[in-house]
């Protein structure tokens, strides 16, 4: 789903080029981001068919990506998410609830408070009232300094200093991961 | 002689001040995904106060004999004279939204000029009473605008995946 404040302007051509057969949806307003604590994209969560939680917030590539710094198994993610598909609970890849709750992102106040900001920004920026939008995402970004997810948008509108500012924010990140490593380890029944 | 009518014009046009003055000018509030526009609130940079009636139409929320209700979170008000959640004047009664908020340990910002109020999540109805397993639920349109709900999709293995064309 595109978490995408362009809406389908800005997402439907991907969509179209990837000629997908899934369901995709348009998510202007990030609710998703913010209903499972999303700070990144791709970001991929598997729900069983009682609609609870299996494997929460992973980097969700289809296949292994590498750039700058950045290397992501994609490959080993698909290959898991086949075996769940195949086998449900019985999969060596479902995690046990104690683990999904263990591994659920953490929600803080500032993060909240954050979440009221950059929402007024997205108002803002959809009035045409391009100060105010930037200084709430401004602080959406000092309050929740995890959320690439706010940077992003933020910079899409910006798009000459977009690499620029991207590449900035990944140099201040040093020794910290840009995606949190993918634990992929199968558990034992 | 001359003074009269001029007293009189002067008394009526402070007495026209103090009624309009009463109330501040209309807000917008920002409330999960959507945008509630209120015609009349108090002026307070700091409080946002509505009339009860609007109470349901921003966070859900009614205004009961018991307290401010909403499913099973219940916050006590005082149901008479003036309190901090609940009180009069000019003649009506008013709901403190952000007071229920910092009850509820519900983050929000206020900006002035536009006068806009933004309201975070509340924390209890993300946490608890709801199994933190459970994918929380959601409507958004699909690419022809038709809304599809996560819920639609029980009895299927879902893999859920958000990206960004930026």
């Amino acid at each position: 789903m595109a978490q995408d404040t362009g809406g389908e302007t800005a997402a439907g051509p991907w969509y179209d080029r990837a000629q997908a057969a899934y369901t995709t949806l348009i998510d202007v307003k990030h609710t998703i981001s913010s209903l499972y604590g999303m700070v990144n994209v791709p970001t991929g969560v598997w729900i069983d068919e009682k609609g609870r939680i299996v494997r929460p917030n992973e980097v969700a590539y289809s296949r292994d990506v590498g750039f700058l710094g950045i290397s992501v198994k994609g490959s080993q993610y698909v290959a898991a998410l086949r075996d769940w598909v195949e086998k449900g609970a019985a999969s060596a890849y479902a995690l046990k609830p104690e683990d999904v709750a263990q591994r659920l992102p953490k929600r803080t106040e500032a993060q909240d408070l954050a979440e009221a900001h950059f929402k007024l920004g997205l108002y803002f920026h959809f009035k045409g009232l391009a100060a105010l939008a930037d200084q709430h995402w401004e602080a959406a970004q000092k309050l929740n300094p995890e959320s690439w997810n706010y940077h992003r948008q933020d910079w899409a509108f910006t798009p000459d200093q977009a690499g620029a500012n991207w590449m900035a924010k990944y140099r201040d990140l040093g020794d910290k991961p840009y995606y949190a490593p993918l634990e992929l380890e199968p558990q034992r029944p | 002689m001359t003074f009269k009518p001029v007293l009189g014009i002067l008394i009526g046009m402070a007495a026209l001040r103090a009624t309009s003055g009463a109330f501040a000018d209309p807000v917008t509030v920002l409330y999960a995904d959507r945008e509630i526009q209120i015609d009349s609130t108090l002026p307070d940079a700091s409080k946002l106060w509505v009339s009860p009636e609007e109470l349901p139409r921003i966070n859900g929320f009614e205004v009961k004999a018991d307290g401010a209700v909403l499913g099973s979170l219940r916050v006590a008000v005082e149901p008479q004279g003036d309190g901090d959640l609940l009180m009069t004047r000019e003649g009506r009664r008013w709901f403190n939204v952000t007071g229920l908020a910092q009850r509820l340990n519900q983050k929000f910002v206020h900006q002035a000029d536009p006068a806009v109020w933004s309201f975070g999540p509340i924390p209890a109805l993300r946490d608890a009473g709801r199994d933190p397993l459970e994918a929380p639920d959601f409507e958004l349109p699909d690419r022809q605008g038709r809304p599809v709900r996560l819920s639609s999709f029980r009895g299927q293995k879902v893999l859920l995946v958000t990206w960004a064309s930026w």
